[in-house]
């Protein structure tokens, strides 16, 4: 029997429907008697049973006590319905508990019997994944590191002079306006950028100073960058891109095919086949794309490669004097090669997956199959 | 661009016994990769990928020179037979801006029938544009598809007073000929008669002086415009027509005359016109100064020992003028190459018409000792790799978010982090939390029927700053679920809030440094900046500290407690007790929570563990039962009792 305090005491006398403050007492009163049921329950299915008594949707303590409630005085509604609600809650959480602990006690019985088969399946540790395209671009900095490549990191929310200006992409390029860059309202200058090519400005006007004594640079820049693109099977607003740059002295051509042909081995395997077309960007000169022999179908042509036998995989090119001499660095004494891969992209040749909004949608099958620890 | 072989044959007749694959392998490795090819009417049509800088190759004529110097093969004559000019007076044309500086026109009268011929009407649908039957229209469509010069036919009936080439009046309207009226800028050049603007320079005609089927003379346009003029107008209006696209790449100034010679004589051929008077007003703009183009240069790029006298082969080629003198080649690029202003141009040139798969391969040298990978790239993958192996995936989701999203889970005001022009609402706000997003993503793999969700992102979130949005790296973790019950040792139960406490214990995270969130029913989010993560820098192995060799002391104490009594308090004041006396406490912590039966109500039983430990000996009994008396002293105090 419990005592009720006097507010409560107070809500029931002022009800004036006698069954249903009868109903109303019934719950108030049966709390010891819940408790005294549940500690005696010993397996789930009673628990169950127990649950329709105490809180079955219909014909239970509480299904009976919320049919009372409409009767419950305007003023009393408060702590009494309130208290009733406490009492409903409390008693799902106790029951919710007591089920862990019965079958926790019960499998921990059934799993230490000597009985029990060793085919059945054991318990496993939850297995997580690294994101395919967090995956790819960790193996691009992998494949570059013994080249001497370390990496470097920029801002998202670039000023246009990185973005566009050191980068030799003239004031009046069709890229810096609204319709391709993702601007600010507030902060005319700023953009979110286009490329992670803002990163070659970034670190050149950083180590301008002392390339002499660093022996040039050679890094690459993994990031996600922003292009005003609908969303649909091969666009997206948002996507990543390494960015590669290597300056020194007496850097050509064959520099760039050396470097690229390498790292597409260590990417695509040892049989990898590259190609080298001439191409353009402001950045560089000369400039070329690069082709690499069409994984699916090994170069007879598919529908990944439309028939050519090629897929193109990346832009790169000479870096252009301009961007040299933005970032202060003397073009006469120094040179360089730049390069930049769109990742989803090329995670979706290598992987065949047929629409790159998957990468977007976070569905953990689909994470789990494409991604990994490595 | 649109390139129909037949015709590309007519430029450069050996092409004709080529099959199309190889003539798509060669424009590849020229730089125009063919994105599709189809047959059309009879005729295959290739799809050419031209780049922004080769205004000069938008056209058949443009495309068959590359080739030709590729090939070392001649090109046709231009079929035209020049007009001798007459009557310069007819209509007088004055060009005021240096951004027109030659401009050929001629006026004709045309004849009673006009006929496109069917070959041409052909052409140009294969060309993607649909003939007119009027001579002037689709003379002058044949011609820019063919040679890649864009003309214009006024109806000269319809033109008043003299014709002026001058920059627009701030203000003036023109109604161009896709039926739009625009408000012209100061800086636009129009072509003018005394009504006013008749036509947008180098982008579109006007609808006022347009040639219809009832016009008799037509007057003929055929000029040279300065790129960049047209670009920022084409920009400006938003008008991107085939002529805006070769005018604002750079058309060939030297096909001025060319093209209105060749005009005419189609007007003549398929409309019986009469010439009345053919004239050129202005000059040439000035040839650009030679480029000088040093040995050094070319074999630099080049990778290899390549003689001087190769490269000025190549570039001739390209119709190129090229002087000699020892170690440098002066080369002057022909009229419609505006883009070769510098040696690194005329490399690519040279490494382009010889092949890039000639270019030898070979690693750069180290110059230098390789740096360090970023310590934020390190910190990122080494948390991925702890996060991928604790059971979490990792996703990638939009830094924007919608307004509504980012005030949910953010304090910070949306203003400074707010796009101009986003893709839309949704889109529109650089994300304060990464945990909207991650929330969306669980909930989807939770509707899409997975029992447990686990996420986690590595990424900026942004702090509006008066510089503009400042971005933290930051994790977020999202935990949600049923867990367990997937085998038979481990009960079903559903993901608590403790759960994700315990990753951010298990990370070294300091509950102030994160935020935890409740994100909807048994799902979880916690989120902090990367920078509060414990990280060991650059030494791989922390110092040596001394442990203990000697046995450890388990404790049990089963206190009954009020259900709202503080853990913290309870547990910080038993700790501190015991290790005033002298207690080598290593751990202490409560390890069950439970409701006894029958029990006083209102209370709790918490079942604590006490461990010790001592570095230098082993622990007596009656030390232990000393400090474990005084802990429970102390939980007396706080009005604990022993749970019998
Ligand atoms: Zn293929």
């Amino acid at each position: 029997m419990e005592t009720l305090n006097d507010t409560l005491q107070a809500g029931l006398a002022a009800m004036t429907d006698a069954p249903l403050r009868a109903k109303l007492l019934r719950m108030l009163e049966a709390q010891g008697e819940f408790e005294v049921q549940l500690a005696a329950c010993g397996s789930i299915d009673e628990c169950q049973r127990l649950k329709g008594r105490f809180l079955g949707r219909t014909e239970s303590l509480a299904a009976e006590a919320m049919t009372a409630m409409k009767a419950i005085p305007a003023e009393h509604k408060r702590s009494l319905g309130g208290e009733i609600n406490r009492i409903k809650a409390a008693w799902e959480e106790a029951l919710r508990a007591r089920q862990i602990s019965l079958e926790t006690r019960q499998k921990s019985q059934a799993s230490s019997s000597t009985a029990w088969d060793p085919d059945l399946p054991p318990p496993t540790p939850a297995r997580g994944s690294l994101n395919p395209l967090v995956r790819l671009m960790d193996r691009l900095v992998e494949v570059f590191r013994p080249l001497g490549f370390h990496v470097e990191e920029g801002p998202e929310v670039e000023t246009e002079e990185h973005n566009f200006d050191g980068l030799n992409i003239p004031e009046d390029h069709p890229a810096r306006g609204s319709t391709d860059t993702f601007h600010f309202s507030k902060h005319p200058g700023l953009v979110l950028r286009t490329h992670t090519s803002p990163v070659q400005v970034r670190t050149l006007k950083r180590v301008a100073p002392h390339l002499e004594a660093l022996g040039g640079i050679r890094f690459l820049a993994p990031g996600r960058v922003y292009r005003k693109d609908e969303i649909d099977p091969t666009h997206s607003p948002m996507f990543h891109q390494v960015e590669g740059l290597l300056v020194g002295h007496g850097i050509g051509m064959h520099h760039l095919k050396g470097t690229l042909g390498h790292a597409m081995k260590g990417l695509f395997g040892p049989g990898a086949e590259v190609r080298f077309r001439p191409s353009y960007f402001p950045f560089v000169e000369p400039g070329c794309e690069m082709d690499v022999r069409c994984p699916l179908c090994g170069g007879g042509g598919c529908r990944v490669c439309k028939g050519s036998g090629w897929v193109e995989i990346l832009g790169a090119g000479l870096v252009h004097p301009n961007v040299l001499r933005h970032a202060g660095i003397d073009p006469d004494v120094w040179s360089g090669f730049a390069f930049g891969m769109g990742i989803e992209r090329i995670a979706m040749m290598v992987s065949q997956t047929p629409d790159l909004r998957l990468f977007f949608e976070n569905d953990q099958r689909f994470l789990r199959a494409m991604g990994g620890v490595d | 661009m649109r390139i129909e072989r037949a015709a590309l044959h007519a430029e450069l007749p050996v092409l004709s016994d080529m099959e199309t694959p190889a003539l798509c392998e060669l424009l590849a490795g020229l730089g125009f990769p063919v994105d599709a090819v189809e047959g059309f009417e009879g005729t295959t049509v290739l799809e050419v990928d031209v780049t922004p800088n080769r205004g000069d190759a938008m056209s058949h004529r443009g495309l068959a020179r590359d080739l030709s110097a590729k090939l070392l093969a001649d090109l046709s004559p231009v079929p035209f037979l020049p007009v001798t000019e007459l009557h310069e007076g007819l209509r007088p044309i004055i060009l005021e801006s240096e951004a027109c500086p030659c401009y050929a026109s001629a006026i004709l009268e045309l004849g009673s029938r006009q006929e496109t011929p069917t070959e041409v009407q052909a052409f140009l649908r294969a060309m993607g544009s649909s003939p007119k039957n009027l001579a002037a229209v689709d003379a002058s469509n044949e011609l820019l598809h063919r040679y890649g010069h864009p003309t214009h036919a006024f109806d000269e009936e319809r033109l008043q007073g003299a014709i002026r080439v001058r920059k627009a009046r701030k203000g003036e309207s023109f109604l161009g000929l896709d039926g739009v009226t625009r408000t012209l800028s100061g800086d636009d050049l129009v072509i003018a008669d005394d009504s006013g603007a008749i036509a947008l320079a180098g982008v579109i005609g006007g609808e006022a002086t347009k040639v219809t089927e009832g016009t008799r003379r037509v007057l003929l346009e055929s000029a040279w415009f300065d790129p960049k003029g047209v670009r920022l107008a084409a920009r400006r209006h938003g008008i991107f027509t085939d002529a805006s696209h070769r005018f604002g790449r750079g058309a060939d100034p030297a096909m001025a005359r060319i093209a209105r010679d060749l005009l005419l004589r189609r007007l003549e051929a398929w409309a019986g016109a009469r010439v009345l008077g053919a004239w050129c007003v202005g000059k040439m703009p000035a040839e650009a100064p030679p480029i000088a183009f040093p040995k050094d240069l070319l074999q630099r790029i080049a990778g290899e020992p390549l003689r001087v006298a190769v490269a000025s082969e190549w570039l001739q080629h390209l119709g190129c003028r090229v002087q000699g003198e020892p170690g440098v080649l002066h080369v002057t690029p022909p009229s419609w190459r505006h883009d070769l202003t510098s040696p690194e141009d005329l490399a690519e040139e040279v490494l382009r018409i010889r092949g890039y798969d000639k270019i030898p391969s070979a690693l750069p040298p180290l110059e230098g000792s390789p740096l360090p990978l970023a310590d934020g790239y390190r910190r990122a993958r080494s948390l991925g790799l702890r996060m991928a192996h604790l059971g979490f995936h990792q996703t990638v989701t939009f830094g924007f978010v919608s307004p509504e999203e980012d005030a949910a889970s953010s304090e910070s005001p949306a203003e400074g982090r707010t796009l101009g022009n986003p893709l839309g609402i949704e889109f529109s706000v650089m994300r304060a939390s990464l945990l909207g997003s991650l929330r969306k993503a669980a909930e989807s793999n939770l509707k899409h029927g997975a029992r447990q969700v686990r996420l986690f992102e590595i990424a900026p979130v942004y702090r509006t700053a008066p510089s503009g949005p400042l971005e933290i790296p930051s994790l977020g973790v999202v935990w949600g679920g049923q867990l367990g019950g997937e085998d038979p040792y481990t009960p079903t139960r559903p993901v608590g809030a403790a759960d994700l406490r315990g990753i951010a214990l298990d990370l070294g995270l300091r509950p102030e440094h994160c935020i935890f969130r409740v994100l909807g029913e048994d799902l979880f989010g916690l989120e902090c900046p990367l920078d509060a993560l414990p990280w060991g820098g650059a030494q791989v192995i922390p110092s040596y500290r001394p442990f203990s060799r000697f046995p450890a002391v388990h404790r049990d104490l089963s206190l009954l407690v009020a259900v709202d009594h503080p853990y913290r308090g309870l547990a910080d004041a038993m700790a501190a007790r015991v290790q005033e006396l002298g207690a080598p406490l290593q751990d202490l912590r409560c390890v069950d929570v439970f409701r006894p039966k029958g029990p006083p109500p209102g209370k709790v039983a918490w079942l604590f563990r006490f461990s010790f430990q001592h570095p230098g000996e082993t622990l007596t009994h009656g030390d232990v039962d000393r400090w474990m008396n005084a802990a429970l002293d102390t939980a007396r105090a706080q009005g604990a009792e022993l749970r019998g």
